[in-house]
C-alpha cells in the first residue's frame, strides 16, 4: 500500500497522505481553508458544528467484480453523496473527489452561519477576542449579509460565569462546539467540562470541586472558537490588534515549551513594552500548542514591585545603593582579592549567554568551581550520553511503544511532559508509573481507573528510596512489565529525583541508562532517557560545567569570593547561612533579595528573561532562543552583560556587544554548542498541523512560530558512542534512624518559590504545607489527618498539617519543597516527626 | 440518609453495576436510585453518584442535566406529567392540562404550596390512544377525565396524609 | 390473525408456560439447530425490514456483522418515543417472551455476548416485567450459560432511559447505554462496525417490533413470512392510530392494506360523523403529512407504496386530523416536540428549532406577516440534509409539508396583519 493517495478538489488533483484528514489534507496541500468550528486538528472529530460541510464523491465500483466503473473517456466514475457531507468527519481515501466552492457548499456555510449568529451576541467591539475571533473571520468571509432571525428575540444568559478561579464563562457567546470539553477529556484526561441540559439550552458547565481546576486550564482559551472563555489574567485586558508578539521560552522547567509574549506599550508602565499575557507558540516537538497554567500566568514576577532595580554595594559593613559604574570597579577590585579563590553558584534558569560569560569570568580569575543550584537532581551527565535520541517527538510515541516514569511526579515537575506522555498512552504506548507514593500519572497508568478507557499501563510501587534498586533488579522482580519495556519498539525513560539523594539520583539516572543500553533503546530517535531537571536550564548548566558536585563542594569548603547568579540559596537552604558566612566576598545577583542582602557585599538587579534576548537548553536538549518582549526595570542587566562588564574591568575580555555574540563565542569553545548560533535557533518551518494565528479558523492565538524551532544537541550515543552499560556509581542511601522518617522532598508545581510568589491569581491554589505520612505510622503516634507536625532534621524543623495515606511505605514522608513558611533543608534525608497541635477546621 | 452504604440500595447497585461492562454504563440507573433517595437528584447524589462511579461529578451532573425524568430541582410528592404531545391534544389534552393546574392553582412546572403536586406537560408517551392522560411518579394514569381526575387526587391525598401520620 | 399482538388471542400468553404451549421457543430450537450464518439466510430471505422507522433489511443488517470479532452485542430499541408511537409497549405488556426470543435468535445468529434491552424511561414497570421474565428463562436455561444445551452463551438486560427522544437514534441510544450523553454519534464507523457499536464492538440495533417477528419466521419458515404483504413489504405491521378516529389503538395487518381499510374498517371511521378527516401524519410527527384525499386512502400502506404519496409509513403511528383542526397548531405542536428533543449537538438543528417555534408563535399569535411564513419554510429547508442525525430532517418536515399542502391555514393567520418584517 502506498503512503500516498490522490484527491481532487475542485478539479485539481491533490497527493496526499493516506489515513489524512480531510480538513488538514485540504488545508496543507490545496491552502483551501475548509471553515471548520468544531474541529480542532488535535482532537478526535465529532462533526458538530456543520460548518465544513463539502459536495464528497467517490469512485463508483461495480457491484459484482468490485471494479472502479470507468466513464466513457476513461475516467472513473464519481458518485456523489446525495447530501453534504461533514468534511472535518471524512478520512481521505484514493479518487476522492470534493467540491468546496458550489452554490449548494456556499449556501450551506450561510445557513450555519446564520444559525450560529442567530443566538450569538453581536458584542465583538468589547470581546476579548475580537480581532482574532474566528467566528468574527468566518463570517466577513462566507456568512449572510443580514440575519433573517429577530435580534429582540436573543437569548440573555450569563455573561460572567466564572468556571474556576482562572477561567470565566460567557454563556452568550459560547456557540457549542465542545472544543474546551473535549481537551479536558481528551488531551488532558481531566474530564472536569461538560455539557448540561439539551437543545437551545445546552452549555457549558463543571460540578467538580474545586471547580475548572486543572494544569492546563488556560489552553481552552486559546482553542475557543469565539471568546466565550476568558482567562482571569487577561480579561479585557487589552484588545488583540493593540498587541505585539514576542517569541520566548518559559522560564519554569525543563520542558522549554515555546510561548509568545503578547506585548502592549503601557501608559502604566513608564510607557514601556508590558507583558499583557502569554500564549502558547506552535512547537510540534516540543510542546505542540499547549501550555501549563503556571507557564501562562506565572508571567507577574517579571514586573513585581519587589524586583531589585538598583545595584548596592557593602560599605562601612552597610548595604547601600549604588550605580553600575561604582559597583563594577569596586567588584573587580573585590574579585582580584579572592586570590583565585573565586567560585560561582548559578541558578536552574539561568541562560547559555550568561553561564557562558560568568565561566569565563571565574576561570580567568583561576577559579574552577562552577557550581549548579539546587544540588538535589543528578544525572545530566548521563542525559548527555543516553538522553532522548536526535530528532526525538514525544507526539509520535503511540502503539507498541513503551513509557517508564520513575521517582518523578511529572504533572508536577513538567506538566507538558505528563500532558504528551498520557497522550502517547492514549495512542496506545504502554506506561508504567513507578513511585514510592501515588502520583496523579499513576492513575493514567491503573486500567479503567478513569472513564473506563482502555490503556496500556502498569504501576510499581516501592519503599521509600527504593527507587534505584527497583530499576536495577526490574527483570527479575518484575519480569513481565520489564519485559514488556524491552520488548517495545520504541522506550523513553523519565527519571526523577524523588525520595532520593542526589547521589542517588545520579545512580537512577545510571540504572536508567544501563536498562537503555541494554534492551537496545538508545542512539535512536523517541528512545532514551528524560530527566526533569529543576529550571529550564538545567541541560544547560551541565554542558557549561556547572555540576551539583561543585556546589557541594563549596558548601563544604567555601572560597573566598563567590558569585550567585539567580539562585536563591537562603530561600532553599536554611543551611547556607552557616557557610555563607565564611565566605569573604559574595556577589549576588538576582532578581529579588532573598535575604541574602545580610551577608552579601554587591547585591545586582538582573533581567528576567522577558526582558531580553537569550536560550536555554531544554530537558530534550534543544537549544531554544528568547527575545526581548518587555521594558527593563530599573538599572537591572541581563547577567552576561554584567559578567562581560566584570571581565572588561578586569581586563580579562571584552564586554560583548549582544547575547548574540555571546552565543558566538560560546559555540565555538564548548563543542555541544558547536555551529549552534542565534541565526539557526530562529530557524522556522511549516508545521503540522497548521493552526497559526493569522488563521482563518484556529485563530485566537500566537500560534504561529516565528521566533525558531531550536536546534537539538546530539546525545553521545547518537553519536555512535556510551553505549555500553556502565557500574551503578556508588551512592547514599539514606537510613532513618530509630524512631527517625526517610523523608522524601517532593514538587508542587504551585509553590511559594520566590519567582512565583507574585503571580497573585494562583495564590489561593498554593496547597497549606503538609506531608504525607503513612496512615499507621501516623495513627501509632497519635496523629490525625490535618493535624499540625513538626519535622526535624538537624539544625531546622518545618511544620506541616499531616496528611494520611497507605501508599507510602510505613517509615516514610513525603514533604512538598517550598511549601512551608521555613525553608526546608536541601540536603534533607532523615527526620523526626511529633504532632505539634490538632487539626483545626478550615477557614481557622 | 444516603446512598452508599445504604443498605435499602446495596443489591440493587450491585445488580447494576453487574450488567454493564463498563462502570460508567451504571450512571442513569443510580441517579435514578439517588432521586428515589433524596426526593430529586440533588448535589449530594450527584457526589454519591459520582464516587460509586469512579467519575468526575460534572459527568454525573452533565447526565442528569440532559434527561427530562431527573429532576434538579425538589418537586412535590406527587409528580404529575401530562402529555399535551399532538396525539392527546386532539383529545383535549391540552385542555385537561389547563384545568389541572386551574384546579390546583399552580403555574407549569409549579409546585402547590402544600408541597403535594407538581403539574408539568410532557411529550409523547406511548399512551396516545389513552388520552387525555398523565404519569404520576413514572406510573401511568391513563383515559382521565375532569372526575376521574378529582378522584385520585383526593386519594393521593389521603395517601400522604396516611403516610404522614403512619410516621408520626 | 397476529403474529406479534398474540396477547389479544391467548390468555396469559405473558406466562412462560402458556406462551411455550403456543409455539414459543421452537423457533430458537429451529436456529439453534442450524449455524448462525444460515439464520441470518433465513432472515434475510423472509424479507423482514426494520420497524423502527427506515425499514433497513434486517437480514442485511446482521450479515453486516464481522462473523471474526469476538465481541458482539445485540440492542432493543424499546424507546419508543416517537410521536403517536404505541405498538412496542403492547407487544412488551402483553407477549414479552416472543421479544425476548427474538433477541436471543438474533444474538445467536451474531454471536452476540449479551443483550440489552433499551426502554424509555417511563416503561419502568414494563422493565421490572421483563426482569422477570429474564429471570424466568435463566431458571429454565433459556438465557445464560449454555443455552438450551447448545453451547452457546447469552446474556439479556434490562436499560432504563430517562426522558429523550433521540435516544431512540441508534447511536445516541449506544452512548447513552454507555453512560454518555444520548446525542449522536459522527458516522462512520456505524454500529454494526467495530468501533460504532456498544462499548465499541461491532452492535446490532433493531426496533422491538422488528425482533418479535423474528421467532415466527424461524419457526414457520421465511416463506410463511415472505407470502403475508406486498412484494418489497413482507409480513404483518402494527399500526397506531391515534386523533379524531372512534377507535383510536393498534391494528396488526398485513403489509399492504390501504389507509381505507385501516381507518374506516377497523379504527371506526372519523371520531365526529359530521367532521371529516382532513389530514394524516403517517409516521407521528417526524414523517412529511399528506392531506387525506381518496388517493391517499386507497394507497396500500407499505414502504413503497407510500413513497408514491410524498410521505413513509416510517414507525407507522398513524395520527388523524378532522377538518376542525389548523395545521399551523399542527406545525406548531410538532415542532414544539422537536425543539424539546432536540439535542443540541449540531448547529442547524439546535438553533434551527429554536427559531421555527419562536417563529411559529409568533404567526399564532397573529403577529405574523407572511414573509414569516416563507421564512420558516426557508429556514426548515435549510435544516434538511445538513444535519447530524435524522432530527433535524424529522424537524424540518411539518414546517415543509404543512405549508405546502395547507397553505390557506397559515394564511389565516397573516393576512389581516400587515407585513411588519
Ligand atoms: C431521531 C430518531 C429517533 C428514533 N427513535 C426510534 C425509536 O424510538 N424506536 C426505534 O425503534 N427506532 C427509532 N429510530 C430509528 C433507529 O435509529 C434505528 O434505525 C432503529 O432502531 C433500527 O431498528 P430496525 O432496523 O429494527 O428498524 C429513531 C431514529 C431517529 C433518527
Ligand atoms: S439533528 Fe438534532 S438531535 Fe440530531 S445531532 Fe443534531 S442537534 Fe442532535
Ligand atoms: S462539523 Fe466539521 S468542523 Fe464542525
Amino acid at each position: 500500500m502506498s503512503d500516498t493517495v490522490t484527491i481532487n478538489i475542485d478539479g485539481k488533483e491533490y497527493q496526499v497522505e493516506a489515513g489524512a484528514n480531510l480538513v488538514d489534507a485540504a488545508k496543507w496541500h490545496a491552502g483551501n481553508d475548509i471553515p471548520v468550528f468544531c474541529y480542532h486538528p488535535k482532537m478526535d472529530p465529532v462533526g458538530m458544528c456543520r460548518m465544513c460541510l463539502v459536495e464528497l464523491g467517490t469512485p463508483a465500483r461495480d457491484r459484482a467484480t468490485g471494479d472502479v466503473m470507468l466513464n466513457d473517456d476513461g475516467s472513473p466514475q464519481i458518485r456523489y453523496f446525495p447530501k453534504l457531507q461533514t468534511a472535518c468527519t471524512t478520512t481521505v481515501s484514493d479518487g476522492m473527489h470534493i467540491k468546496t466552492n458550489t452554490q449548494e457548499v456556499i449556501d450551506a456555510r450561510n445557513d450555519v452561519l446564520e444559525f450560529l449568529l442567530s443566538s450569538h451576541p453581536l458584542d465583538c467591539p468589547i470581546c476579548d477576542k475580537g480581532g482574532e475571533c474566528p467566528l468574527q473571520n468566518l463570517t466577513m468571509r462566507h456568512g449572510p449579509q443580514s440575519s433573517r432571525m429577530y435580534f429582540e428575540d436573543k437569548q440573555l444568559l450569563e455573561k460572567h460565569y466564572p468556571l474556576g478561579d482562572l477561567i470565566f464563562l460567557d454563556r452568550e457567546r459560547c456557540i457549542q462546539c465542545a472544543r474546551c470539553v473535549r481537551f479536558q477529556d481528551e488531551v488532558v484526561g481531566d474530564d472536569v467540562l461538560a455539557f448540561h441540559e439539551r437543545g437551545r439550552r445546552l452549555q457549558i458547565i463543571t460540578d467538580s470541586d474545586p471547580g475548572f481546576d486543572t494544569y492546563f486550564s488556560g489552553n481552552t482559551t486559546d482553542i475557543c472558537p469565539v471568546g466565550a472563555l476568558t482567562t482571569t489574567d487577561f480579561r479585557f485586558g487589552a484588545r488583540p490588534w493593540e498587541l505585539n508578539e514576542v517569541p520566548s521560552i518559559s522560564p519554569w522547567d525543563a520542558a522549554g515549551e515555546n510561548i509568545s509574549l503578547s506585548m502592549r506599550l503601557d501608559r502604566d508602565f513608564g510607557g514601556k513594552a508590558l507583558i499583557k499575557r502569554v500564549m502558547p507558540r506552535q512547537n510540534e516537538r516540543v510542546n505542540e500548542i499547549w501550555i501549563s497554567d503556571k507557564t501562562r500566568f506565572g508571567h507577574h514576577f517579571t514586573r513585581s514591585e519587589d524586583r531589585l532595580t538598583q545595584p548596592q554595594m557593602r560599605s562601612d559593613g552597610v548595604l547601600r545603593p549604588s550605580n553600575w559604574a561604582a559597583a563594577i570597579p569596586a567588584m573587580a577590585e573585590a574579585l582580584k582579592g579572592g586570590a583565585g579563590d573565586v567560585a560561582a553558584i548559578a541558578g536552574g534558569s539561568v541562560a547559555n549567554e550568561d553561564l557562558w560569560e560568568l565561566r569565563q569570568l571565574v576561570e580567568g580569575l583561576g577559579g574552577s568551581r562552577l557550581g549548579a543550584w539546587m544540588p538535589t537532581h543528578g544525572g545530566a551527565e548521563i542525559v548527555a550520553e543516553v538522553g532522548v535520541g536526535f530528532g526525538t517527538n514525544l507526539g509520535q510515541l503511540g502503539r507498541g511503544d513503551a513509557i517508564l516514569v520513575i521517582a518523578s511526579d511529572l504533572e508536577e515537575e513538567a506538566p507538558i511532559w505528563r500532558l504528551r506522555l498520557k497522550q502517547a498512552q492514549d495512542r496506545g504506548a504502554y506506561l508504567v508509573v513507578a513511585n514510592a507514593r501515588h502520583t496523579r500519572l499513576e492513575d493514567f497508568a491503573i486500567q479503567g481507573a478513569r472513564n473506563d478507557k482502555v490503556v496500556e499501563g502498569d504501576v510499581i510501587r516501592y519503599d521509600a528510596g527504593d527507587a534505584v534498586s527497583t530499576l536495577q533488579h526490574l527483570n527479575a522482580n518484575h519480569r513481565d512489565i520489564a519485559g514488556r519495556l524491552s520488548a517495545a519498539e520504541n522506550l523513553v525513560i523519565v527519571a526523577g529525583a524523588e525520595g532520593l539523594t542526589l547521589s542517588g539520583s545520579k545512580a537512577l539516572a545510571q540504572a536508567a541508562a544501563n536498562f537503555l543500553i541494554e534492551s537496545g533503546h538508545i542512539g535512536r530517535r523517541n528512545n532514551g532517557l528524560l530527566i526533569p531537571l529543576p529550571g529550564a536550564n538545567g541541560m544547560g548548566l551541565h554542558y557549561l560545567g556547572y555540576t551539583a558536585d561543585a556546589t557541594l563542594d563549596i558548601m563544604a569548603n567555601p572560597p573566598k569570593a563567590l558569585i550567585v547568579a539567580q539562585a536563591e540559596l537562603l530561600d532553599d537552604d536554611p543551611a547556607a547561612r552557616a557557610w555563607l558566612s565564611q565566605v569573604e566576598t559574595i556577589i549576588y545577583a538576582n532578581f529579588f533579595d532573598d535575604g541574602i542582602s545580610e551577608l552579601a557585599d554587591f547585591v545586582l538587579p538582573l533581567q528576567t528573561f522577558a526582558e531580553r534576548d537569550g536560550s536555554f537548553v531544554n530537558g530534550e536538549r534543544r537549544v531554544q532562543r528568547f527575545y526581548t518582549g518587555q521594558g527593563p526595570i530599573g538599572q537591572s542587566l541581563p547577567a552576561w552583560k554584567l559578567f562581560g562588564g566584570l571581565r572588561a574591568a578586569l581586563d580579562a575580555g571584552s564586554l560583548q556587544p549582544s547575547a548574540a555574540a555571546v552565543m558566538l563565542g560560546l559555540s565555538e569553545n564548548v563543542s555541544a554548542f558547536e555551529g549552534i548560533s542565534y541565526k539557526a535557533l530562529a530557524q522556522v518551518k511549516r508545521e503540522f498541523p497548521d493552526v497559526g494565528g493569522r488563521d482563518l479558523y484556529y485563530g485566537g492565538a500566537a500560534y504561529t512560530n516565528t521566533g525558531g524551532l531550536g536546534v537539538q544537541i546530539p546525545t553521545a550515543s547518537d553519536r555512535r558512542k556510551g553505549r555500553r552499560p556502565r557500574r551503578l556509581p556508588a551512592f547514599d542511601q539514606p537510613a532513618a534512624g530509630e524512631d527517625e522518617f526517610l523523608i522524601m522532598p517532593i514538587t508542587r508545581l504551585y509553590n511559594r518559590q520566590r519567582n512565583f510568589r507574585p503571580t497573585l491569581i494562583l495564590e489561593p491554589r498554593i496547597l497549606t504545607p503538609y506531608a504525607i505520612i503513612n496512615a499507621e505510622d501516623a495513627a501509632a503516634m497519635g496523629i490525625n489527618g490535618g493535624d499540625i507536625i513538626e519535622i526535624n532534621a538537624g539544625e531546622s524543623s518545618v511544620r506541616a498539617r499531616a496528611a494520611l495515606s497507605d501508599d507510602i511505605s510505613a517509615g516514610a514522608a513525603a514533604l512538598p519543597r517550598h511549601l512551608t513558611a521555613e525553608a526546608i533543608p536541601l540536603t534533607i534525608t532523615t527526620g523526626s516527626i511529633r504532632k505539634v497541635a490538632e487539626a483545626v477546621a478550615v477557614g481557622d | 440518609m444516603a446512598i452508599i452504604g445504604n443498605p435499602k440500595y446495596e443489591a440493587r447497585i450491585d445488580r447494576h453495576l453487574a450488567k454493564y461492562e463498563t462502570k460508567r454504563s451504571a450512571v442513569m440507573p443510580l441517579l435514578y436510585i439517588a432521586q428515589e433517595e433524596y426526593g430529586w437528584v440533588n448535589p449530594e447524589g450527584i457526589r454519591e453518584v459520582a464516587e460509586i462511579l469512579n467519575l468526575d461529578p460534572t459527568q454525573v451532573k452533565s447526565i442528569a442535566g440532559f434527561y427530562t425524568m431527573y429532576s434538579e430541582k425538589p418537586k412535590g410528592k406527587y409528580w404529575l406529567q401530562v402529555c399535551t404531545d399532538l396525539p392527546c391534544a386532539l383529545q383535549g389534552a391540552d385542555e385537561f392540562h389547563a384545568w389541572l393546574k386551574d384546579e390546583l392553582d399552580v403555574e407549569e412546572g409549579g409546585t402547590t404550596t402544600d408541597d403535594m403536586f407538581t403539574v408539568e406537560h410532557v411529550m409523547c408517551l406511548a399512551a396516545c390512544d389513552k388520552a387525555p392522560m398523565l404519569q404520576c411518579n413514572f406510573h401511568y394514569v391513563e383515559n382521565l377525565d375532569q372526575d376521574k381526575m378529582r378522584g385520585l387526587l383526593a386519594k393521593w391525598r389521603q395517601e400522604a396524609a396516611q403516610a404522614a401520620n403512619g410516621r408520626g | 390473525m397476529h403474529i406479534l399482538l398474540r396477547g389479544r388471542d391467548i390468555e396469559n400468553i405473558k406466562q412462560l408456560d402458556v406462551y411455550e404451549a403456543h409455539g414459543g421457543f421452537v423457533g430458537m430450537k429451529h436456529a439453534l439447530a442450524m449455524t448462525p450464518a444460515e439464520v441470518i439466510d433465513v432472515v434475510k430471505a423472509s424479507g423482514l425490514r426494520g420497524r423502527g422507522g427506515a425499514g433497513f433489511p434486517t437480514g442485511v443488517k446482521w450479515s453486516f456483522i464481522p462473523q471474526h470479532e469476538p465481541v458482539k452485542f445485540v440492542t432493543v430499541n424499546a424507546d419508543e418515543s416517537e410521536t403517536g408511537t404505541f405498538k412496542d409497549r403492547e407487544i412488551m405488556e402483553e407477549n414479552p417472551y416472543q421479544l425476548i426470543e427474538g433477541s436471543l435468535i438474533c444474538a445467536y445468529a451474531i454471536q452476540a455476548k449479551a443483550v440489552y434491552i433499551y426502554l424509555r424511561g417511563e416503561f419502568w414497570d414494563i422493565g421490572d416485567q421483563l426482569d422477570e421474565c429474564i429471570e424466568a428463562l435463566r431458571a429454565k436455561g433459556y438465557i445464560g450459560e449454555n443455552i438450551m444445551g447448545s453451547g452457546y452463551d447469552c446474556e439479556v438486560y434490562t436499560h432504563l432511559g430517562a426522558g429523550a427522544y433521540i435516544c431512540g437514534e441508534e447511536s445516541a441510544l449506544l452512548n447513552s447505554l454507555e453512560g454518555y450523553l444520548g446525542q449522536p454519534r459522527v458516522r462512520p464507523p456505524f454500529p454494526a462496525q467495530k468501533g460504532g457499536g456498544l462499548y465499541k464492538e461491532a452492535t446490532v440495533v433493531n426496533n422491538v417490533e422488528t425482533l418479535a417477528n423474528v421467532p415466527y419466521i424461524l419457526s414457520e419458515g421465511a416463506g410463511a413470512f415472505k407470502a403475508i404483504g406486498t412484494e418489497q413489504s413482507a409480513g404483518n405491521k402494527i399500526y397506531c392510530v391515534s386523533g379524531h378516529v372512534k377507535r383510536p389503538g393498534n391494528y396488526e395487518l398485513p403489509m399492504g392494506a390501504t389507509f381505507r381499510e385501516l381507518l374506516y374498517q377497523h379504527a371506526g371511521g372519523p371520531l365526529h360523523d359530521d367532521r371529516p378527516l382532513k389530514a394524516m401524519l403517517p409516521s407521528g410527527g417526524s414523517g412529511p403529512i399528506v392531506p387525506l384525499s381518496d388517493e391517499v386512502l386507497d394507497t396500500p400502506m407499505s414502504y413503497e407504496d407510500c413513497a408514491n404519496i410524498g410521505t413513509i409509513i416510517g414507525s407507522a403511528s398513524i395520527i388523524i386530523m378532522d377538518e376542525t383542526v389548523d395545521m399551523t397548531w399542527v406545525a406548531s405542536k410538532v415542532t414544539k416536540f422537536f425543539k424539546h428533543e432536540s439535542c443540541g449537538k449540531c448547529t442547524p438543528c439546535r438553533e434551527g428549532t429554536y427559531w421555527l417555534d419562536k417563529v411559529i408563535d409568533r404567526i399564532l399569535d397573529g403577529r405574523g406577516s407572511p414573509d414569516d411564513v416563507k421564512r420558516i419554510a426557508d429556514v426548515a429547508e435549510n435544516m434538511a440534509g445538513t444535519t447530524l442525525c435524522a432530527l433535524g430532517d424529522f424537524a424540518a418536515n411539518p414546517i415543509i409539508h404543512t405549508i405546502r399542502h395547507f397553505p390557506d391555514d397559515f394564511a389565516q393567520h397573516v393576512t389581516a396583519q400587515a407585513a411588519d418584517g
